[in-house]
């Protein structure tokens, strides 16, 4: 092969860690040694260096990455950024000059030969680190045209979250990075596997582990096959133990491989050891004469050091194995069984318990919470990356100039908060048409001093009397119970009925009736959305591509189910909590002001099965509402810049909802500035003429509603909680993601 | 009270204003350096004014080949919107600071005075756009946001100083 400056055959002798990248050079230094490698090339970093200069994506990426100091960007706007980088690097064009020196390439390896595309960073794995498994790897692409996006998609990798995030860890300067991509005859033999030269989960130690599956290596790199596994003796080359993999049909087959294979394994450990001067971790295909290298590389320290993250990184990269197992546990099993638990805990009688028994009642609660809290983490969470995925998915098929186009895809779930809001909208529906209930409902939120003094009880009673007031009450009573059992800033939303009276009077009267979507309008342009992803990925790949569909949808809906859920469970401790409290009250065993929340379960039930114990004291309930501000004297925000979340442009006076407290003060167009819209919170969307968040990223709650309704949406604005003020004006623009603060004349400097 | 600038006066020749250019060295023209500066520097500070207040503003901006206009962008909801919707006089001040900061007396500035009116869609805005966008790729978006309004300056006149007290005048003809 003619090497060039863009691309060198893997053969030649100049191929070095900087050119080429750290993963290609071991590979030709292993060649060079004697070792069988598959035939291939690389794309050198100067080809990737021509690339960035003549598309001008460095430009791009440092725009992305100076939004805001990299330190703020939280996961989910790293997510973002890596998309929108990814998405500008799969459209923009190869240079000429390389795309043709990449195809000649290709053609030379064969024009339907089907290759392995890899990334080669320079510096990118050695003893202290490895990234392996954080910059992409494509394999079994076939054709001049599939791997130059493959290339393409291999720089991205580069700028992915994990990778960012990573670099960010090691202190590594994420602008400086480069990449080179290793491209070879995909090999595919009988037998492959890993071999470590040592244990890499010990320190020191003489032995070695070697993993095979059957067929390509790909299967135990992603984990879908599980491998045969062998612990040996370097020094005897001895089994010390043996563990055979779960074949598909779960029967235990004979092993892998022969005594013979594992010591030929074993003789090209030592070898690539003491050619390269570093314990490997080998990577191979096939046996005996035909046994093929495919990788080596030094086993990172890393591997065993516990605060290494790599490893949480790696999560962050959805597989759809993983979630095609995950989604048919949580929609199957986790979530039916938590709405069952909490519909169960809503339905106890826990006024008729004794004291013992509540005690009990508030504990066993309590483990449920934390059990279910780790749930959420464990596996809601990570479920959560189906939309992700699709995302993903669909911008590799597509191209689209949006990279968010896809999100169009999730709209139309029936989730529950869909369900409470659809309820809302009725409720206010009933009071626009009743004058007589406008009336009552005016009277219930304006005349108590304060919502707790309110008769909610007495105020109901006269309800049935009024024109719809019985249709009202009862639509009422299931938006409390239902939707409304759920804990907020450690209060129960139940418990708050006049906040929920205000938001409805708010919905009956605002002057911008909701964007109502015409559902026939909005199925039309989820099939022409899903035709755009059939048409791209080709007839053999649709059930693949509608699987990817599925597994999203189901993702959006239980991920904001499962909060409410959970939500639920919290709530219905606060309901035995409280319970006890009044016990305790009513017999001044507790101080009558005290505040019973989650911290005191402990007191409490201590309190319930001891009667003898002296009265307990606790902290008396105080609104948490600092109204803190970051503002200096004589400093005011005139523009704050985030991400632009839902387009649109709007103005409005601020209000800034910190906790449950402030719910019920939110009026008709106003601009809605929080921390992040909770599950909890989105009935409020409709009423905002724009959204503001502290917590970024275009798939969060906030920014998918206020696309939904078309109203817009700048997220990721660092502490804007505290630097904006309610009442004062602001305007929001959805498309360049700014806030300005303030009427659009200003004042002139005279003084 | 600052009164409104008056109006550039158009002159007939680049050489006219400057009776030594003519015995200069060709990459030496005042045309040649200012083409140099505009080319090394990607950004200007816009000067606007409105009711006797001048105001400046950093913008990313690209001048066409004859360097007789440039382009810029600005979301609608900022200052400098507001004061070129009332006054279309401004000056871009263009410079070598970042290249030179070091030596004062290497420091080479340019500052254009002209008029700017908002390009409305249509062909010329096509063109415009396509002039920013080459020189600023990142801007794709936020120069397609219908918040953003494009703006093309007419250059009337380039003073182009170096040494820091050096001063060269360039007026364009207009025809």
């Amino acid at each position: 092969m003619v090497s060039d400056p863009w691309v060198i055959s893997i053969n030649a002798a100049s191929c070095d860690d900087e050119q080429v990248g750290g993963k290609a050079a071991q590979l030709a230094r292993l060649h060079r040694a004697g070792f069988r490698i598959a035939p291939g090339f690389c794309v050198t970093v100067a080809a990737y260096e021509q690339f960035l200069r003549d598309t001008k994506l460095q430009l791009v990426v440092q725009m992305e990455l100076g939004r805001k100091p990299f330190g703020e960007l939280r996961w989910e706007e790293l997510w973002d950024t890596a998309l929108r980088i990814r998405n500008r690097f799969s459209v923009a064009n190869v240079p000429l000059a390389v795309a043709q020196s990449i195809s000649r390439a290709v053609r030379l390896l064969g024009p339907r030969t089907p290759v392995a595309v890899r990334s080669s960073a320079p510096g990118e794995d050695s003893a202290q680190r490895s990234f392996a498994g954080l910059h992409e790897s494509f394999l079994h692409v076939v054709g001049e045209e599939a791997v130059l996006e493959s290339v393409r998609l291999v720089w991205a990798s580069l700028w992915s979250d994990a990778a960012l995030l990573y670099r960010q860890e090691l202190a590594l300067n994420p602008l400086t990075s480069r990449m080179a991509v290793l491209i070879q005859e995909m090999r595919t033999e009988d037998r492959s596997g890993v071999a470590f030269g040592r244990d890499p989960r010990m320190d020191e130690n003489d032995r070695a582990v070697i993993e095979a599956v059957p067929g390509p290596c790909s299967g135990l790199v992603d984990g879908s096959v599980d491998p045969d596994h062998w612990l040996m003796s370097r020094a005897t080359r001895q089994v010390i133990s043996f563990r055979s993999g779960l074949r598909e049909d779960g029967e235990q087959a004979a092993p892998l491989l022969q005594q013979s294979d594992l010591e030929s394994l074993l003789v090209v450990v030592d070898q690539v050891e003491s050619r390269l001067g570093w314990c490997p971790d080998v990577e191979w295909t096939g046996r005996a004469n035909r046994l093929t290298v495919l990788q080596a590389r030094p086993i990172t320290r890393a591997r065993e050091d516990p605060n290494d993250k790599r490893s949480w990184y790696l999560t962050l990269r959805p597989d759809k194995q993983r979630l095609r197992q995950l989604g048919q546990r949580v929609a199957e099993q986790l979530i039916p069984e938590l709405r069952e638990l909490g519909d169960r805990l809503a339905a106890e009688d826990v006024e008729g318990l004794d004291d013992a028994q509540l005690a009990d009642c508030i504990q066993t609660r309590q483990s449920l919470l934390e059990h279910w809290k780790r749930v959420y983490w464990d596996e809601f969470i990570p479920f959560a990356h189906g939309v992700r995925y699709l995302g993903m998915y669909y911008n590799d098929a597509v191209h689209p100039q949006d990279p968010y186009d896809f999100v169009g895809l999730l709209r139309g779930e029936d989730m529950l908060a869909s369900q409470r809001n659809q309820l809302l909208r009725a409720l206010a529906q009933q009071v626009q048409d009743s004058a007589a209930l406008q009336r009552a409902l005016q009277q219930a939120v304006h005349e108590p001093a304060a919502a707790n003094d309110f008769e909610w009880e007495a105020w109901a009673s006269q309800l049935p009397a009024l024109a719809g007031g019985r249709q009202f009450l009862k639509n009422f009573q299931t938006l409390l119970c239902q939707f409304m059992d759920v804990a907020f800033g450690g209060l129960r939303l139940s418990d708050e009925p006049t906040t929920l009276l205000r938001n409805i009077l708010e919905l009956a009267s605002q002057m911008r009736p909701p964007v109502a979507h015409a559902a026939s309008d909005d199925e039309e342009a989820i099939r022409s959305l899903e035709q755009r992803l059939l048409d791209a990925v080709g007839a053999a790949r649709h059930a693949e591509a509608r699987e990817v569909m599925r597994l999203a949808r189901l993702s959006w809906q239980l991920r904001d189910d499962d909060n409410l859920l959970v939500a639920r469970l919290e709530s219905q401790l606060l309901r035995a909590m409280q319970a006890a409290g009044n016990r305790l009250k009513a017999v001044e065993r507790l101080n009558a002001d005290a505040e019973v929340g989650m911290g005191a379960v402990a007191p409490i039930c201590a309190a319930l099965r001891e009667p003898a114990q002296m009265p307990l004291s606790l902290l008396t309930f105080k609104p948490v509402d600092p109204r803190s501000t970051l503002r200096a004297p004589g400093e005011v925000p005139r523009q704050l810049v985030g991400q632009p979340a839902a387009h649109g442009l709007a103005t409005g006076n601020v209000r800034v909802i910190r906790g449950p407290q402030d719910l019920g003060n939110f009026h008709a167009g106003e601009v809605l500035v929080c921390d992040a819209i909770q599950p909890m919170m989105t009935h409020l969307v409709p009423l905002a003429a724009a959204v503001v968040e502290r917590r970024g990223g275009m798939l969060i709650h906030g920014a998918i509603i206020a696309r939904e309704l078309g109203i817009p949406c700048v997220n990721g604005v660092a502490n804007v909680v505290d630097l904006l003020q309610d009442g004062e004006g602001v305007t929001v623009d959805g498309y360049l993601g700014i806030v300005t603060v303030g009427p659009a004349e200003f004042r002139l400097e005279t003084g | 009270m600052v009164h409104d600038m008056a109006d550039e006066p158009l002159l007939e020749s680049a050489a006219s204003g400057h009776p030594s250019l003519g015995d200069r060295p060709e990459d030496d023209t005042l045309r040649n350096l200012v083409a140099r500066l505009v080319r090394e520097q990607p950004y200007a500070v816009l000067c606007t004014q409105g009711e006797g207040q001048p105001y400046g503003s950093l913008v990313a901006l690209a001048v066409s080949d004859d360097l007789r206009s440039a382009v810029f962008a600005t979301p609608i909801t900022t200052r400098k919107y507001r004061l070129l919707c009332d006054c279309d006089h401004v000056a871009l001040v263009i410079d070598s600071r970042s290249h030179s900061s070091v030596d004062m007396m290497q420091i080479e500035a340019v500052t254009a005075t002209g008029r700017a009116r908002q390009v409305s869609p249509g062909a010329e805005y096509e063109q415009e756009v396509n002039l920013l966008v080459a020189r600023h790729p990142q801007l794709k978006l936020f120069v397609g946001s219908p918040t953003t309004a494009l703006f093309h300056v007419d250059i009337i006149r380039y003073f182009h100083v170096t040494r820091f007290q050096e001063v060269r005048q360039w007026s364009l003809t207009r025809g």
